[in-house]
């Protein structure tokens, strides 16, 4: 202590002898970005002295009292900084650019920080890496960017599944988004284009700040706004294709035939009705689609105003026909100060209109192109409707899924509004106070219309159907808030904030459905047998939030937060929640005994803290009837009224406690550079619709949501990056590693434990389950060891006299040996979560070229592959996968084909009707998931019209190294919940895409 | 000036959001899309809905809507699958069935989701026998009690029959209770019965579709039949007055949507697509009986010029006598008439992938009316006809002691008259017997009622030999997995034997 106060004094003694010696000059220059635009307002600071300046509106400066020794530190908001030793210059000009990884400042909750001050875990990606890649949404420029966070893409228009730092709830694992302030749970009405940068909060001391929304992690975007200086109108667009290559090889026609023969189904006269055709259904079920983006914005500013407008219109071709999407997006960003005064909006509307992937039968339009009969032709001019299906003479009631995907139309529209008004007041210098109302609406109307049909005698309807769905919903988020921020003895620097904030949220929904007899011509509703009904759903949140940044110096860092939070969502007993965090930091390469080390960055963060989660629908709490049942009573319609799902009063908040180590460090003047995280985090009393015995009778599924588990998680990040930015050739590498595990440490008094997640096809049973010791929801199920080869290997195993499992039956392991297959035998056959993910990026520029190269993967995680009952179970005909081919094959009780690779057709139930082995694969993959290639003409080629062209090529998806038998590794949970992780229900495969671009700024 | 205006209206402002804030009894919200249990049995529309919903569980693809008709009749061995069976329900034919079987977990589900709405209802029995007379007279009150009784009797006697032992809820909650014996079980069903018997309303005044006095008694007299208490069951069927048999050449009245509640029918499963007809494929509610679904797939499932996913089995068809008029009335075969005789079933229209069938079902069937089955079928299910009362007459005469087989043949024969037989039956206990088992085997085949009563007369090995029927197993279906995981004082481990 005594020693650092000497060397305090003598720096200051320093200070004053060089104030009082030297020559001290003005310095003067201008300050530019990289495509030599003015930077007005950029600050300029003598290092170590209050003396400061700031550039006017066309981005010039002037500094008096420099001297020659002294640093001075250019910075702008979203830019690198820089510093400059003044030397023997008077003028001074600056191009600041970009940061390609770490923005100097990051966005995080209710401000921003610098990024030397930030003691939590934070990822960031700028607008650069946004645009370096052609983007349909916004959360895919996170993917393999943001160490620990992953995304995996659905079909066109559906919002991607966003995780960050694996799973530590069951329910809704999405993350928070805020945009420019304004709370929502998604980015899907926001164009990428209008992307400044996301930060990915990942730590407590970052996130606690969001409370009980905060759980999953908070993904912070903050949209780009108007720069003072010159209009600049930019355009940017691009189009390309996508399409899905991967096809499961099922049975052509002619081995069809046979094995529809072997199973007892002679169909050779039924094949030749339609001419012996060999349809491939999956091809006939994906495409090319084509997409395309025009992007067109303005942004300008003046001394005291800001402005930037922009347009996009989206649209893109699904690689399944009829699926696609189209959004017009349109955000106006404005600020206007006022004195002390400044005030300003953000507001940002879209409209779209997806065509999902439809579906019938509750069956994918891929199950029913695999099991469709090959000798079927598509179309049938003599049926209504026009297509051709089964009928009973064909054995297979698999649906034609053309006609499912393109008779009568399925269309989403919705409209979005999201964005803030809000004022800022500067009460005394450091002291602000801003008020801000935000606003979340959106309306969505998903129309479904298909007209009469018949297929043949399994699929025909005799009307059209039209259903409706309208839903339409607002939130509005009031935050007050007083910040006040000041240097102390030009060492203590301290910040404190104060918000006082009130979530408002009230949707509604109406859902009617009719089919009328007459016409196919009219597809709106018609009162002729309907139905219709609506709902009103209320939420609300009250938080008081307060945080206090002090360092001294920059070395030493200390931040703490605090919230308490009340939501509407649990009952009187249980409403209120605090949640806090604490964070230090030690910026040890700012030590004065670091001062020759080859260290630029070097600085060790710490933090822990709380957070909650609140995301279950409203009204659980309280007990329901439900007047749902009905019964015919007296030839009417006699309205039933009962008890609905199991109400639980006694629910309360899941919380997380997280702890995070982190270490930045940076070398060679940060041409290396990289950071470590180390976490962990408990959560508890997670909430989980449990099933209930279901001998009890309960409504809805039988199930309650409890407070049942706690789980812990723990993982590392590693990041490192490598920055060459000299010469003509210049080129940057970032790769990242993360690994996370969890595990539940305990359920709920009395709960051994608790199965969840969707069921097999042929069985009634989920099969992923939660018990303590074990990752989440891991596979359980049974183990599996070959096949039977006799009737004496059967009855080595259960005894003689049973008729059930033969010769040709799986071998399922009978764990207990009480020669009785059932659940007591299962186990666990496989974890759902990789050991590791990773991430490569590696971007190069050639003079006017620039490159890039984006790889991700995933090891060690297991896929249940739900496709392989449809593709191997052969216990009804229906067409399969070519591997049906090499089953066993029992002849007098005996199997002549040992080495076959499946059981039996037609074998016991048990061989496929629960969860075992044979559906589990290896999930690790490794994906080429974008290579891009872009030339930049110079800004003189066409006069001084344009100042910047590029022209680019891109491909995404386009290699994968994996050996999972399934047409895409990369899979979603089903609407992001835990208990449907490492399932592949055969949803919408990941497309591979080339795409050709084109920028140009005016 | 400007500025201090904005201060002082920003002041003011942010006094007033505090105090807003601070406000959180606003977090207090009711749910607005659903009632209160607190607020409800007030009035004599809550009482009686809360009645309705316990009956809207008959009507799950659990029971009559889908499953359960093809699982009995697979298992009685009436109905044998075409290649387009679908999986889960093949494993009925032959007895492979296992604990991870859908079917058997929909069908345990909808019985007891059925018990916990009239356990719901007999919970606030006090409530509405506090109510004033003004409001629900006392005849009401002790109905719709009596309606509750008997359909928990009725779905407990379902379960009784297909997995012995089975736990016993008499109050709602939501802690699952162990396996009571097979007795217990009986008992509570016959004093449910009981009760309803005392309680209900005769058919010839209650609305159509309710439990009656007369079903009552009927179901009472099957139980104590089952239980072998013959004496008792003949009393209780004797009950059952002022019914009478289609007339001959009316046998197929019994199975049409125009003719339902006739003459003949005691207790009916209601289906009216024109009440909703729903989507049955994406409705979550296998077990849940919620919504508009108010038809059966029966039609659409069986039809020979439909799905056709079962036909009848040869020992089935063999198993008429010849001149038996119900033949004709119970299958379809090439030849027959449909679409009001305006057109003719040829062989092809019996064709499968596996070959050509003798028959199709006719029984249930929408064709007498329409040229194909659509997924919806109004057609109730005539789960209690005179017709089944007098051939629990007869057995109960036949087997008891100092019992009259005159008598029983006597009831034997009003059945046989309507079928046009004209056959003697010698009146033996023996024949008496054999004369029952056959007649019951046709008079209901296709109604789900041969393997429950092969399983009672102990003749299942022999009725079903080579099928996959394995003594000491396949009399009782398992304890589904979805119990024995979530209850705790339920193990697999506690599973009916051989499973």
């Amino acid at each position: 202590m005594k020693l650092k106060f000497k060397i305090a004094l003598f720096a200051l003694l320093i200070i004053g002898i060089q104030n009082v010696t030297a020559q001290s000059k003005t310095i003067q220059g201008t300050v530019t970005d990289p495509s030599g635009f003015p930077l007005p307002g950029a600050s300029i600071i003598v290092e170590g002295t209050q003396n400061s300046a700031s550039t006017d509106f066309d981005g010039r400066y002037s500094l008096k009292g420099v001297n020659s020794t002294d640093k001075i530190t250019y910075s702008y908001v979203g830019l690198i900084s820089q510093t400059i030793v003044v030397g023997g210059r008077s003028t001074i000009d600056v191009t600041l650019v970009q940061s390609t990884q770490n923005l100097n400042e990051v966005i995080v909750g209710y401000g921003t920080q610098k990024r030397t001050k930030v003691t939590g875990a934070i990822s960031t990606v700028g607008s650069k890496d946004i645009a370096a890649v052609p983007i349909t949404n916004a959360e895919s420029a996170l993917q393999g960017r943001a160490a620990g966070v992953t995304v995996v893409n659905g079909a066109p228009g559906s919002n991607p599944t966003v995780t960050i730092r694996g799973l530590a709830t069951m329910g809704n694992s999405a993350p928070l988004y805020v945009i420019d302030g304004v709370l929502t749970n998604n980015l899907s009405g926001l164009s990428p284009n209008d992307i400044e940068s996301m930060s990915v909060l990942k730590d407590a001391s970052t996130t606690a700040l969001y409370g009980s929304k905060a759980f999953n992690g908070v993904i912070m975007v903050t949209t780009k706004k108007g720069k003072k200086g010159p209009g600049q109108l930019s355009f940017s667009t691009y189009a390309g294709f996508q399409t899905i290559t991967k096809r499961y090889d099922v049975l052509n026609t002619q081995q069809y035939l046979q094995y529809a023969k072997d199973l007892g189904s002679d169909l050779t006269t039924r094949a030749a009705e339609f001419g012996n055709i060999n349809t491939n259904w999956q091809d006939e079920i994906f495409q090319s689609g084509i997409m395309q983006d025009y992007n067109l914005s303005f942004s300008n500013g003046t001394e005291t105003s800001t402005g930037r407008y922009s347009a996009e219109y989206l649209k893109q071709e699904g690689a399944v026909i009829n699926t696609g999407f189209e959004r017009y997006s349109f955000r106006a960003n404005n600020t206007q100060d006022i004195g002390r005064l400044k005030v300003g909006s953000n507001i940002g509307i879209s409209f779209s209109t997806i065509n999902p992937e439809r579906s019938a039968g509750g069956r994918t339009l891929l199950e029913h192109a695999i099991k469709m009969a090959p000798y079927l032709p598509v179309y049938n001019e003599n049926n209504l409707g026009g297509y051709q299906g089964p009928s009973a003479v064909d054995g297979n009631d698999a649906e034609n899924p053309v006609r499912v995907a393109n008779l009568g139309y399925q269309k989403i529209n919705n409209l979005s509004i999201i964005g803030n008004i809000y004022a800022e007041l500067e009460l005394l210098i450091g002291l602000k106070f801003r008020s801000q109302v935000s606003l979340d609406y959106f309306t969505s109307k998903d129309h479904t219309f298909v007209p009469s049909y018949n297929d043949g005698s399994y699929h025909r309807q005799a009307f059209s159907t039209t259903n409706e769905t309208n839903a339409q919903g607002q939130t509005i988020v009031f935050d007050n808030s007083l910040t006040y921020k000041t240097t102390i003895a030009s060492k203590h620097n301290l910040e404190v904030l104060g918000v006082i904030t009130k979530i408002d949220g009230k949707s509604r929904n109406l859902v009617a459905g009719s089919r009328y007899n007459i016409s196919d011509e009219i597809d709106q509703l018609r009162y002729n047998e309907g139905s219709l009904t609506s709902a009103n759903y209320e939420e609300k949140n009250i938080g008081y939030i307060a945080r206090i940044n002090y360092d001294y110096a920059d070395k030493y860092l200390l931040a703490v937060s605090g919230r308490r939070d009340a939501s509407s969502r649990f009952g009187a007993n249980n409403r209120w929640g605090n949640f806090y965090s604490v964070a230090l930091g030690w910026n040890i390469a700012k030590e004065s005994f670091m001062a020759d080390s080859f260290f630029s960055t070097l600085k060790l963060r710490a933090s822990t803290g709380t957070t909650g989660n609140d995301r279950i629908d409203n009204y659980q709490y309280s007990a329901t009837l439900l007047a749902d049942y009905n019964y015919p009573i007296g030839g009417g319609n006699a309205p039933g009224v009962s008890l609905g799902v199991a109400a639980n009063p006694d629910l309360k908040w899941e919380s997380k406690r997280d702890r995070n180590i982190g270490l930045d460090f940076g070398f060679f003047d940060d041409a290396f550079t990289g950071s470590f995280e180390y976490f962990n985090s408990k959560s508890s009393d997670i909430l989980f619709a449990v099933p209930l015995s279901a001998s009890v009778g309960s409504a809805g599924g039988g199930t309650q949501i409890q407070n049942i588990a706690d789980v812990k998680v723990s993982g590392y990040e590693i990041t490192l990056a490598y920055n060459d930015r000299k010469g003509d050739f210049t080129w940057s590498a970032v790769a990242n590693l993360g690994t996370n595990k969890n595990e539940v440490v305990s359920l709920a008094p009395g709960v051994t434990s608790v199965l969840g997640g969707p069921v097999p096809r042929a069985g009634s049973e989920n099969f992923s389950r939660l018990e303590v010791g074990q990752p989440l929801f891991y596979f359980y199920g049974y183990q599996t060891n070959g096949i039977y080869q006799n009737q004496a290997e059967v009855d080595a195993v259960f005894g003689p006299g049973q008729t059930n499992i033969k010769p040709g039956d799986i071998r399922i392991v009978d764990r207990d040996g009480n020669k009785i297959i059932n659940s007591e035998d299962k186990t666990n056959i496989g974890n759902p979560y990789p050991d590791f993910t990773y991430g490569l990026n590696i971007t190069a520029a050639y003079k006017k070229f620039d490159f890039n190269c984006f790889i991700t993967g995933v090891h060690g995680n297991d896929i249940y592959n739900a496709n392989t009952f449809d593709l191997k179970a052969m216990n009804r005909l229906f067409n399969a996968s070519t591997d049906v081919l090499d089953r066993a094959n029992v002849v007098n009780g005996v199997v002549t084909n040992p080495s076959a690779s499946l059981p039996r057709a037609q074998g016991a139930d048990i061989n496929w009707s629960s969860a075992n082995q044979r559906y589990i694969e290896d999930g690790s993959y490794t994906r080429l998931k974008n290579v891009t290639l872009g030339y930049t003409l110079p800004g003189e080629t066409f006069g001084s019209y344009f100042s910047n062209i590029r022209f680019y090529v891109s491909g995404q998806n386009l290699v994968t190294i994996t050996k999972y038998s399934g047409l895409d590794p990369e899979i979603a949970r089903t609407d992001g919940n835990a208990n449907s992780a490492g399932i592949d229900l055969g949803r919408y495969p990941q497309p591979k895409s080339v795409i050709f671009g084109l920028d140009v700024k005016f | 000036m400007m500025m201090r205006k904005i201060k002082h209206i920003v002041g003011a402002l942010f006094g007033i959001l505090v105090m807003n804030s601070c406000d959180s009894s606003d977090l207090e919200l009711r749910n607005p899309n659903t009632l209160s249990p607190d607020t409800f049995f007030k009035t004599e529309a809550q009482v009686e809905s809360s009645v309705n919903a316990a009956y809207a569980n008959l009507q799950t693809r659990g029971l009559y809507a889908r499953n359960f008709f093809f699982a009995m009749d697979l298992m009685g061995q009436e109905a044998a699958g075409n290649p387009q069976l679908e999986g889960n329900k093949k494993p009925f034919q032959d007895f492979s069935f296992n604990a991870g079987n859908d079917i058997i977990q929909y069908y345990w589900e909808s019985c007891y989701i059925g018990i916990s709405r009239a356990n719901f209802v007999l919970d606030n029995e006090a409530k509405i026998n506090a109510l004033p007379n003004s409001v629900l007279s006392q005849e009401k009150k002790n109905k719709f009690l009596g309606e509750v009784h008997f359909l928990r009797a009725y779905y407990y006697f379902l379960l009784v029959k297909r997995f012995g032992d089975v736990p016993i809820y008499k109050t709602v909650t939501i802690e699952g209770a162990a396996r009571s014996p097979k007795a217990e079980v009986y008992d509570l069903i016959r004093t449910d019965f009981e009760f309803a018997s005392q309680n209900l309303l005769s058919k010839t005044v209650e609305q159509t579709g309710r439990a009656t006095k007369e079903a009552a008694f009927a179901y009472l007299g099957k139980v104590l039949l089952y239980e072998k208490k013959y004496d008792l069951a003949l009393a209780a069927l004797n009950n059952v007055t002022g019914f009478s048999l289609e007339d001959r050449g009316n046998f197929y009245n019994n199975f049409m949507e125009e003719t339902e509640h006739g003459k003949e029918s005691i207790f009916e499963i209601e289906f009216d697509e024109k009440n909703g007809t729903g989507n049955k494929w994406d409705d979550p509610g296998n077990s849940q009986g919620t919504g508009f679904a108010e038809s059966t797939l029966r039609g659409q499932e069986y039809g020979n010029l439909s799905w056709f996913n079962v036909y009848p089995t040869d020992d089935l068809l063999n198993s008429f006598e010849s001149g038996d008029e119900r033949f004709a009335e119970t299958f379809y075969v090439p030849g027959s008439t449909y679409l009001d005789g305006k057109l003719t079933m040829t062989a092809q229209n019996f064709n499968t992938s596996a070959g050509l069938r003798k028959a199709g079902w006719k029984k249930y069937q929408n064709y007498y009316k329409k040229e194909d089955e659509a997924v919806q079928s109004s057609i109730n299910v005539k789960v209690m006809r005179y017709a089944d009362v007098l051939l629990m007459k007869a057995e109960c005469e036949n087997q008891r002691d100092g019992g009259s087989q005159t008598a029983a043949i006597a009831y034997i024969k009003e059945v046989r008259d309507r079928a046009g037989l004209t056959t003697a039956i010698v009146p033996t206990k023996e024949a008496v017997f054999a004369a029952i088992v056959q007649e019951r085997k046709v008079e209901f085949a296709g109604e789900q009622s041969r393997f429950d009563d092969i399983i009672r007369w102990g003749i299942a090995s022999t009725a079903l030999q080579g099928s996959g029927f394995t003594a000491g197993r396949s009399e009782l279906w398992p304890i589904p997995n979805r119990e024995t995981s979530s209850n705790p004082n339920i193990k697999p481990s506690n599973n009916n034997p051989g499973y």
